[in-house]
């Protein structure tokens, strides 16, 4: 017998071990769990009391720790650059390189590249480390408290601030004006708004039609760059909340929790080493294919 | 049939009100759409996009990089229209 065929054994063996003892303890009956709300894991409590809208609360702290870990982390690594690169400065270098020639310089000509690359390479870091951390268990759930020696310590759980709505909106927006303004900067106003309602090669009378259609699909990009990295993130972190206990939580079914536990690490590999990263390069690509295509005089 | 009817009546003397459960069965079968629907024609889309892409690599391997870089495009661009399906399921649901 193969050492590989004895680990498979092993392991499956434990598993249904595990399976077994815990039928055994708990029994396998179903006893709904009525207090357990599921959505407060992304309730927004106001932690501080700030005048204005200035509350600090769960996303805030995110959000606040996705900006100082990109600031710190890359002025850290840009300070620091040696001739005979380290793994760290490495990975920055071929992120750097990738992003500009890839990313900026395809969608645009050299001097717009020049201006905008700034923006686009901090968007895909900020959305990036912002997702990483969010994957990162922090005790930020105060919904939810558990008592420690007569202190209320908020329960552990992964939270990110693109998973709120109102951060990738913002971004979008960023993205929005940026664009629309490079835009009418090239073309005039004028020049620009024909450019967006009428595309090239249309005429006649179906332009009624295409015209709303155009104009609409400009706004619709707006939504479509904040609903996808928002929905990405919370989709992804209820899933992991789910398969790691919440559906078990919820129903008062032990067993549950151990059948669905794998597939929990398996969404949770997932969403690490592919979503958190993909997020950022397709809103990084899309930032530079709208401000290209902005500016182009072929639509 | 006459089961399926008494079942569907004893649950709904369960509820507190006709009303009542007619807006939570409305709003699970919202959340099943959604999802459910947002799943199917994103995975019919992830499907045929990788489908492609093997056809386009296995066609000129010495394309590969450059379609890689589009093919993860096209996935995001696919896969987001699964969430846009279920986030207007999980609306409907807690609002």
């Amino acid at each position: 017998m193969s050492t590989r065929r004895k680990i498979a054994l092993g392991i499956g063996g434990v598993y249904i071990f595990g399976m077994i003892a815990i039928v055994a303890i708990f029994g396998a009956t179903r006893n709904d769990n009525a207090e357990f709300l599921p959505q407060d894991e992304f309730k927004l409590l106001t932690w501080l009391d700030l005048p204005g809208p200035m509350d600090l609360n769960k996303g805030v702290l995110y959000l606040f720790l996705a900006t100082a870990l990109t600031i710190g982390v890359m002025t850290y690594v840009s300070k620091r650059m040696q001739a005979r690169p380290n793994r760290v400065q490495t990975a920055v270098e071929w992120l750097y390189t990738g992003m500009r020639d890839k990313i900026v310089r395809d969608n645009m000509d050299d001097e717009m590249a020049r201006k905008w690359f700034p923006l686009v390479c901090t968007l895909f870091v900020f959305i990036w480390i912002s997702n990483m951390i969010g994957y990162l268990p922090l005790p930020v759930n105060s919904s939810h408290p558990f008592n420690l020696f007569g202190a209320e310590i908020p329960s552990f759980q992964i939270y990110a601030a693109t998973a709120n709505v109102s951060i990738p909106l913002v971004l979008a927006l960023i993205v929005f004006f940026s664009y629309n303004v490079e835009g009418v900067r090239a073309k005039g106003l004028w020049g620009y708004m024909k450019s967006v309602a009428i595309p090239p090669g249309v005429g006649g009378g179906i332009l009624f039609m295409i015209v709303p259609l155009e104009i609409m699909s400009q706004f619709l990009r707006l939504i479509s760059l904040t609903v996808r990295l928002f929905a990405n993130l919370l989709a992804g972190h209820m899933l992991i909340q789910f398969m790691a206990g919440g559906l078990a939580v919820l129903l008062g079914l032990e067993v549950l929790a151990w059948f669905t536990l794998p597939a929990g690490v398996a969404i949770y590999l997932f969403e690490v080493t592919l979503i958190a990263g993909l997020q950022a390069f397709i809103f990084a690509i899309l930032t530079c294919i709208y401000l290209g295509s902005a500016v182009s005089h072929h639509h | 049939m006459g089961i399926v009817i008494e079942a569907a009546n004893v649950l709904i003397a369960q509820a507190d009100t006709p009303e009542l459960y007619g807006q939570q069965a409305g709003r699970a079968i919202a959340l099943g759409v959604g999802a459910g629907g947002g799943a199917a024609g994103a995975g019919a889309g992830i499907g045929m996009l990788f489908g492609k892409v093997i056809e386009s690599v296995t066609r000129q391997p010495e394309m590969k990089d450059e379609i890689a870089s589009i093919q993860w495009l096209g996935f995001a661009l696919t896969e987001a229209c699964f969430f846009y399906g279920l986030v207007g399921g999980l609306i409907a649901f807690f609002l």
